[in-house]
Protein backbone atom coordinates (compact mmCIF):
# COMPACT_ATOMS: atom_id res chain seq x y z
CA UNK A 1 0.00 0.00 0.00
CA UNK A 2 1.54 3.42 -0.86
CA UNK A 3 2.10 5.99 1.31
CA UNK A 4 2.01 9.79 0.42
CA UNK A 5 5.01 12.05 1.23
CA UNK A 6 6.27 13.07 4.27
CA UNK A 7 8.22 15.86 5.78
CA UNK A 8 11.39 14.18 7.62
CA UNK A 9 14.10 16.21 9.94
CA UNK A 10 15.26 19.54 9.66
CA UNK A 11 17.59 21.81 7.73
CA UNK A 12 20.34 19.99 5.53
CA UNK A 13 18.63 16.59 6.78
CA UNK A 14 15.57 17.41 5.43
CA UNK A 15 13.66 15.37 3.25
CA UNK A 16 10.81 13.95 1.78
CA UNK A 17 9.80 10.86 1.80
CA UNK A 18 7.62 8.18 0.26
CA UNK A 19 6.43 4.88 0.34
CA UNK A 20 5.82 3.11 -3.12
CA UNK A 21 6.13 -0.39 -4.31
CA UNK A 22 8.07 -1.92 -6.98
CA UNK A 23 4.98 -1.79 -9.36
CA UNK A 24 3.76 1.74 -8.44
CA UNK A 25 7.62 3.13 -8.77
CA UNK A 26 7.77 1.63 -12.03
CA UNK A 27 4.85 2.65 -13.46
CA UNK A 28 5.56 6.31 -12.64
CA UNK A 29 9.08 6.34 -13.89
CA UNK A 30 7.69 4.20 -17.09
CA UNK A 31 5.21 7.07 -17.64
CA UNK A 32 7.66 10.00 -16.88
CA UNK A 33 10.19 8.17 -19.52
CA UNK A 34 7.42 8.57 -22.29
CA UNK A 35 6.59 12.19 -21.28
CA UNK A 36 10.48 12.59 -21.71
CA UNK A 37 10.26 11.41 -25.15
CA UNK A 38 7.57 13.28 -25.97
CA UNK A 39 9.20 16.78 -25.42
CA UNK A 40 12.61 15.29 -26.66
CA UNK A 41 13.11 17.13 -30.43
CA UNK A 42 12.92 15.23 -33.27
CA UNK A 43 12.00 11.98 -31.30
CA UNK A 44 9.01 9.92 -33.01
CA UNK A 45 5.92 10.05 -31.03
CA UNK A 46 6.13 7.07 -28.29
CA UNK A 47 3.14 4.88 -29.97
CA UNK A 48 5.79 4.86 -33.28
CA UNK A 49 8.27 3.68 -31.07
CA UNK A 50 6.18 1.23 -29.34
CA UNK A 51 4.95 -1.56 -30.84
CA UNK A 52 3.07 -2.42 -27.62
CA UNK A 53 -0.41 -2.43 -27.66
CA UNK A 54 -1.47 -2.45 -23.60
CA UNK A 55 -3.09 -0.10 -22.03
CA UNK A 56 0.66 1.12 -20.32
CA UNK A 57 1.37 2.80 -23.38
CA UNK A 58 -1.79 3.97 -24.69
CA UNK A 59 -1.89 6.34 -21.53
CA UNK A 60 0.74 8.54 -23.03
CA UNK A 61 0.46 7.67 -26.53
CA UNK A 62 -3.00 8.25 -26.89
CA UNK A 63 -5.93 6.75 -25.59
CA UNK A 64 -7.99 6.77 -29.00
CA UNK A 65 -11.70 6.71 -28.66
CA UNK A 66 -12.57 6.31 -25.45
CA UNK A 67 -16.30 6.41 -26.04
CA UNK A 68 -17.27 9.04 -23.50
CA UNK A 69 -18.86 12.37 -24.23
CA UNK A 70 -17.10 15.25 -22.22
CA UNK A 71 -17.18 18.85 -22.40
CA UNK A 72 -17.86 20.24 -26.30
CA UNK A 73 -14.88 19.55 -28.10
CA UNK A 74 -13.47 23.17 -27.68
CA UNK A 75 -13.06 24.48 -24.21
CA UNK A 76 -14.59 26.98 -23.65
CA UNK A 77 -12.75 30.43 -22.19
CA UNK A 78 -13.53 32.88 -20.28
CA UNK A 79 -13.43 35.27 -22.14
CA UNK A 80 -14.56 34.09 -25.53
CA UNK A 81 -13.96 37.47 -27.74
CA UNK A 82 -9.89 37.30 -26.53
CA UNK A 83 -9.36 33.51 -27.34
CA UNK A 84 -8.50 32.71 -31.08
CA UNK A 85 -10.22 29.29 -31.99
CA UNK A 86 -6.31 28.21 -32.55
CA UNK A 87 -5.59 29.04 -28.82
CA UNK A 88 -5.55 25.47 -28.40
CA UNK A 89 -3.32 23.99 -30.94
CA UNK A 90 -0.49 25.64 -32.41
CA UNK A 91 -0.17 24.25 -36.03
CA UNK A 92 0.17 20.24 -36.29
CA UNK A 93 1.69 19.15 -33.10
CA UNK A 94 0.22 17.31 -30.53
CA UNK A 95 -2.37 18.32 -28.28
CA UNK A 96 -0.56 16.78 -25.30
CA UNK A 97 3.09 18.25 -26.28
CA UNK A 98 1.12 21.64 -27.15
CA UNK A 99 0.17 21.65 -23.16
CA UNK A 100 3.60 21.53 -22.11
CA UNK A 101 4.62 23.49 -23.97
CA UNK A 102 1.93 26.50 -24.87
CA UNK A 103 1.60 29.56 -27.17
CA UNK A 104 2.98 32.50 -24.87
CA UNK A 105 0.88 35.03 -26.25
CA UNK A 106 -3.22 34.26 -27.38
CA UNK A 107 -3.65 37.52 -29.11
CA UNK A 108 -0.59 38.21 -31.17
CA UNK A 109 0.76 35.44 -33.50
CA UNK A 110 3.76 36.95 -34.09
CA UNK A 111 4.57 37.68 -31.03
CA UNK A 112 3.45 34.04 -30.11
CA UNK A 113 5.98 32.76 -32.16
CA UNK A 114 8.90 34.85 -31.05
CA UNK A 115 8.26 33.49 -27.78
CA UNK A 116 8.33 30.29 -28.32
CA UNK A 117 11.79 30.57 -30.53
CA UNK A 118 13.41 32.03 -27.50
CA UNK A 119 12.20 30.07 -24.88
CA UNK A 120 10.75 26.14 -25.98
CA UNK A 121 14.55 24.92 -26.18
CA UNK A 122 15.20 25.92 -22.30
CA UNK A 123 11.82 24.61 -21.69
CA UNK A 124 12.11 21.32 -22.97
CA UNK A 125 15.35 20.71 -21.55
CA UNK A 126 14.56 21.72 -18.25
CA UNK A 127 11.31 19.54 -18.31
CA UNK A 128 14.03 16.36 -19.24
CA UNK A 129 15.84 16.88 -16.78
CA UNK A 130 13.35 17.17 -13.94
CA UNK A 131 11.50 13.98 -15.98
CA UNK A 132 15.25 11.92 -15.75
CA UNK A 133 16.15 13.33 -12.14
CA UNK A 134 12.46 11.72 -10.97
CA UNK A 135 13.17 8.39 -12.78
CA UNK A 136 16.16 8.16 -11.33
CA UNK A 137 15.20 9.21 -7.97
CA UNK A 138 12.25 6.04 -8.44
CA UNK A 139 14.41 3.36 -9.80
CA UNK A 140 17.46 4.01 -7.52
CA UNK A 141 14.74 3.46 -4.27
CA UNK A 142 16.00 1.67 -1.60
CA UNK A 143 13.02 -1.00 -0.84
CA UNK A 144 9.55 0.87 -1.18
CA UNK A 145 11.20 3.58 0.25
CA UNK A 146 11.21 7.03 -2.03
CA UNK A 147 13.51 9.68 -0.30
CA UNK A 148 14.10 12.97 -2.06
CA UNK A 149 15.93 15.87 -1.18
CA UNK A 150 14.49 19.65 -1.28
CA UNK A 151 15.90 19.98 -5.44
CA UNK A 152 14.56 16.35 -5.89
CA UNK A 153 11.17 16.98 -4.50
CA UNK A 154 10.50 20.35 -6.18
CA UNK A 155 12.15 18.28 -9.35
CA UNK A 156 9.44 15.48 -8.87
CA UNK A 157 6.50 17.75 -7.97
CA UNK A 158 7.01 19.17 -11.97
CA UNK A 159 7.77 15.79 -13.28
CA UNK A 160 4.68 14.36 -11.62
CA UNK A 161 2.79 17.94 -13.15
CA UNK A 162 3.88 17.09 -16.33
CA UNK A 163 2.95 13.82 -16.72
CA UNK A 164 -0.69 14.20 -15.53
CA UNK A 165 -0.90 17.29 -18.26
CA UNK A 166 -0.26 14.39 -20.45
CA UNK A 167 -2.65 12.27 -19.33
CA UNK A 168 -5.14 14.68 -18.53
CA UNK A 169 -4.93 15.87 -22.17
CA UNK A 170 -5.73 12.51 -23.52
CA UNK A 171 -8.27 11.93 -20.98
CA UNK A 172 -10.20 15.45 -22.49
CA UNK A 173 -9.85 16.92 -19.46
CA UNK A 174 -10.71 20.53 -19.95
CA UNK A 175 -13.23 21.75 -17.35
CA UNK A 176 -12.72 21.51 -13.61
CA UNK A 177 -16.00 19.08 -13.65
CA UNK A 178 -14.96 16.74 -15.86
CA UNK A 179 -13.05 13.99 -13.93
CA UNK A 180 -16.09 13.37 -12.29
CA UNK A 181 -18.03 13.26 -15.39
CA UNK A 182 -14.82 10.15 -16.53
CA UNK A 183 -15.74 8.58 -13.08
CA UNK A 184 -19.60 8.24 -13.73
CA UNK A 185 -18.66 7.03 -17.53
CA UNK A 186 -16.01 4.79 -15.75
CA UNK A 187 -18.46 3.19 -13.05
CA UNK A 188 -18.81 -0.88 -14.22
CA UNK A 189 -15.98 -1.40 -16.44
CA UNK A 190 -13.32 -3.13 -15.92
CA UNK A 191 -10.34 -2.26 -14.77
CA UNK A 192 -8.08 -3.25 -17.26
CA UNK A 193 -10.26 -1.24 -19.76
CA UNK A 194 -7.95 1.31 -20.98
CA UNK A 195 -10.45 4.47 -19.77
CA UNK A 196 -10.54 2.91 -16.23
CA UNK A 197 -6.79 2.10 -16.20
CA UNK A 198 -5.83 5.40 -17.37
CA UNK A 199 -8.13 7.37 -14.72
CA UNK A 200 -7.28 4.97 -11.51
CA UNK A 201 -3.62 5.88 -12.53
CA UNK A 202 -4.35 9.70 -13.24
CA UNK A 203 -6.08 9.44 -9.61
CA UNK A 204 -2.83 7.77 -8.41
CA UNK A 205 -0.55 10.56 -9.86
CA UNK A 206 -3.07 13.21 -8.27
CA UNK A 207 -2.85 11.85 -5.04
CA UNK A 208 1.05 11.36 -4.81
CA UNK A 209 1.44 14.82 -5.87
CA UNK A 210 -1.05 16.11 -3.48
CA UNK A 211 0.82 14.61 -0.88
CA UNK A 212 3.76 15.84 -2.12
CA UNK A 213 2.60 19.73 -3.05
CA UNK A 214 1.61 19.46 1.22
CA UNK A 215 5.09 18.73 2.05
CA UNK A 216 6.65 21.66 0.31
CA UNK A 217 4.37 24.23 0.89
CA UNK A 218 5.95 26.69 3.02
CA UNK A 219 5.05 26.30 6.62
CA UNK A 220 3.76 23.21 5.85
CA UNK A 221 5.51 21.94 8.62
CA UNK A 222 4.44 24.30 11.70
CA UNK A 223 0.28 23.36 10.46
CA UNK B 1 12.90 35.27 -38.13
CA UNK B 2 11.75 34.78 -41.60
CA UNK B 3 8.45 35.87 -40.74
CA UNK B 4 9.51 39.15 -39.38
CA UNK B 5 12.20 40.06 -41.99
CA UNK B 6 9.28 39.80 -45.09
CA UNK B 7 6.63 41.80 -42.77
CA UNK B 8 5.48 44.88 -44.11
CA UNK B 9 7.23 47.96 -43.56
CA UNK B 10 4.48 49.56 -42.23
CA UNK B 11 3.44 46.55 -39.73
CA UNK B 12 7.15 46.97 -38.84
CA UNK B 13 6.99 50.16 -37.88
CA UNK B 14 3.50 50.07 -36.37
CA UNK B 15 5.14 47.18 -33.95
CA UNK B 16 8.34 49.20 -32.92
CA UNK B 17 5.64 51.84 -32.31
CA UNK B 18 4.43 48.93 -29.63
CA UNK B 19 7.69 48.89 -28.40
CA UNK B 20 8.52 52.62 -28.00
CA UNK B 21 5.47 53.08 -25.42
CA UNK B 22 6.88 52.18 -22.75
CA UNK B 23 4.18 53.40 -20.14
CA UNK B 24 1.69 50.20 -21.37
CA UNK B 25 2.21 47.47 -19.13
CA UNK B 26 2.34 43.87 -19.66
CA UNK B 27 0.90 41.55 -18.02
CA UNK B 28 1.25 38.00 -17.60
CA UNK B 29 -2.14 35.51 -16.93
CA UNK B 30 -2.57 31.87 -15.51
CA UNK B 31 -5.42 30.27 -16.94
CA UNK B 32 -7.74 28.12 -14.93
CA UNK B 33 -7.27 24.29 -16.04
CA UNK B 34 -8.69 20.91 -14.89
CA UNK B 35 -5.59 19.21 -14.03
CA UNK B 36 -3.31 21.17 -11.55
CA UNK B 37 -4.28 21.17 -8.21
CA UNK B 38 -5.10 24.09 -5.85
CA UNK B 39 -2.22 22.87 -3.47
CA UNK B 40 0.53 22.69 -6.09
CA UNK B 41 -0.76 26.62 -7.85
CA UNK B 42 -0.31 28.39 -4.70
CA UNK B 43 3.00 26.52 -4.08
CA UNK B 44 4.31 28.05 -7.73
CA UNK B 45 2.86 30.91 -6.60
CA UNK B 46 4.50 31.28 -3.41
CA UNK B 47 8.07 29.77 -4.12
CA UNK B 48 8.42 31.33 -7.72
CA UNK B 49 7.00 34.92 -7.19
CA UNK B 50 8.02 35.02 -3.09
CA UNK B 51 4.20 35.86 -2.72
CA UNK B 52 3.15 35.10 1.16
CA UNK B 53 0.68 32.42 1.98
CA UNK B 54 -2.67 34.42 1.75
CA UNK B 55 -1.54 36.15 -1.67
CA UNK B 56 -1.00 33.53 -3.19
CA UNK B 57 -3.95 31.96 -1.97
CA UNK B 58 -6.68 34.45 -3.30
CA UNK B 59 -5.00 34.84 -6.99
CA UNK B 60 -5.05 30.75 -6.84
CA UNK B 61 -8.58 30.83 -6.03
CA UNK B 62 -9.03 33.66 -8.47
CA UNK B 63 -7.93 31.27 -11.26
CA UNK B 64 -10.02 28.93 -10.24
CA UNK B 65 -13.55 30.38 -9.70
CA UNK B 66 -12.93 33.54 -12.29
CA UNK B 67 -11.07 30.86 -14.77
CA UNK B 68 -7.56 33.83 -15.27
CA UNK B 69 -5.87 36.07 -12.84
CA UNK B 70 -3.18 38.37 -13.61
CA UNK B 71 -0.43 37.73 -11.49
CA UNK B 72 2.69 39.73 -12.38
CA UNK B 73 2.43 43.30 -14.28
CA UNK B 74 5.55 44.61 -15.39
CA UNK B 75 7.66 45.25 -18.98
CA UNK B 76 7.04 42.86 -21.82
CA UNK B 77 10.93 41.25 -21.11
CA UNK B 78 10.08 40.55 -17.44
CA UNK B 79 6.49 39.20 -18.12
CA UNK B 80 7.99 36.87 -20.73
CA UNK B 81 10.38 35.66 -18.08
CA UNK B 82 7.09 35.14 -15.72
CA UNK B 83 5.71 33.03 -18.41
CA UNK B 84 8.64 31.28 -19.54
CA UNK B 85 9.02 29.96 -15.40
CA UNK B 86 5.43 29.49 -15.11
CA UNK B 87 5.01 26.99 -17.93
CA UNK B 88 8.41 25.22 -16.74
CA UNK B 89 6.18 24.18 -13.78
CA UNK B 90 3.09 23.81 -16.23
CA UNK B 91 0.93 26.17 -15.27
CA UNK B 92 -0.95 27.36 -18.06
CA UNK B 93 0.46 31.05 -18.62
CA UNK B 94 0.43 33.60 -21.28
CA UNK B 95 1.58 37.48 -21.47
CA UNK B 96 0.16 40.22 -23.07
CA UNK B 97 -0.35 43.94 -23.51
CA UNK B 98 -2.42 45.41 -20.47
CA UNK B 99 -5.35 46.90 -22.52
Amino acid sequence: MAKGFKRRGRGVSLRYAARLDDGERALVAGLMEQVRDLLTPDEPVAAQRRTGDDAFDDIVAGLGDLGVELSADSPTWPDTGQVPETARSFGERDPALERLLPAGNRADDQVAAEYRRLTEDGLRRRKIDGLERSMASLRRAAGDAVELDGEGAVAMLVALTDVRLVIGERLGLREDDDVEKLEEAAVGLEPAHPLAFALAVYEFLTWLQETLAHALLPGADQG
Amino acid sequence: MEAVSLAPVEQQSVSSDAAAEPDVPWITIVWNDPVNLMSYVTYVFQSYFGYAREKAETLMLDVHTKGRAVVSTGPREKMEIDTEALQGYGLWATFQKDE
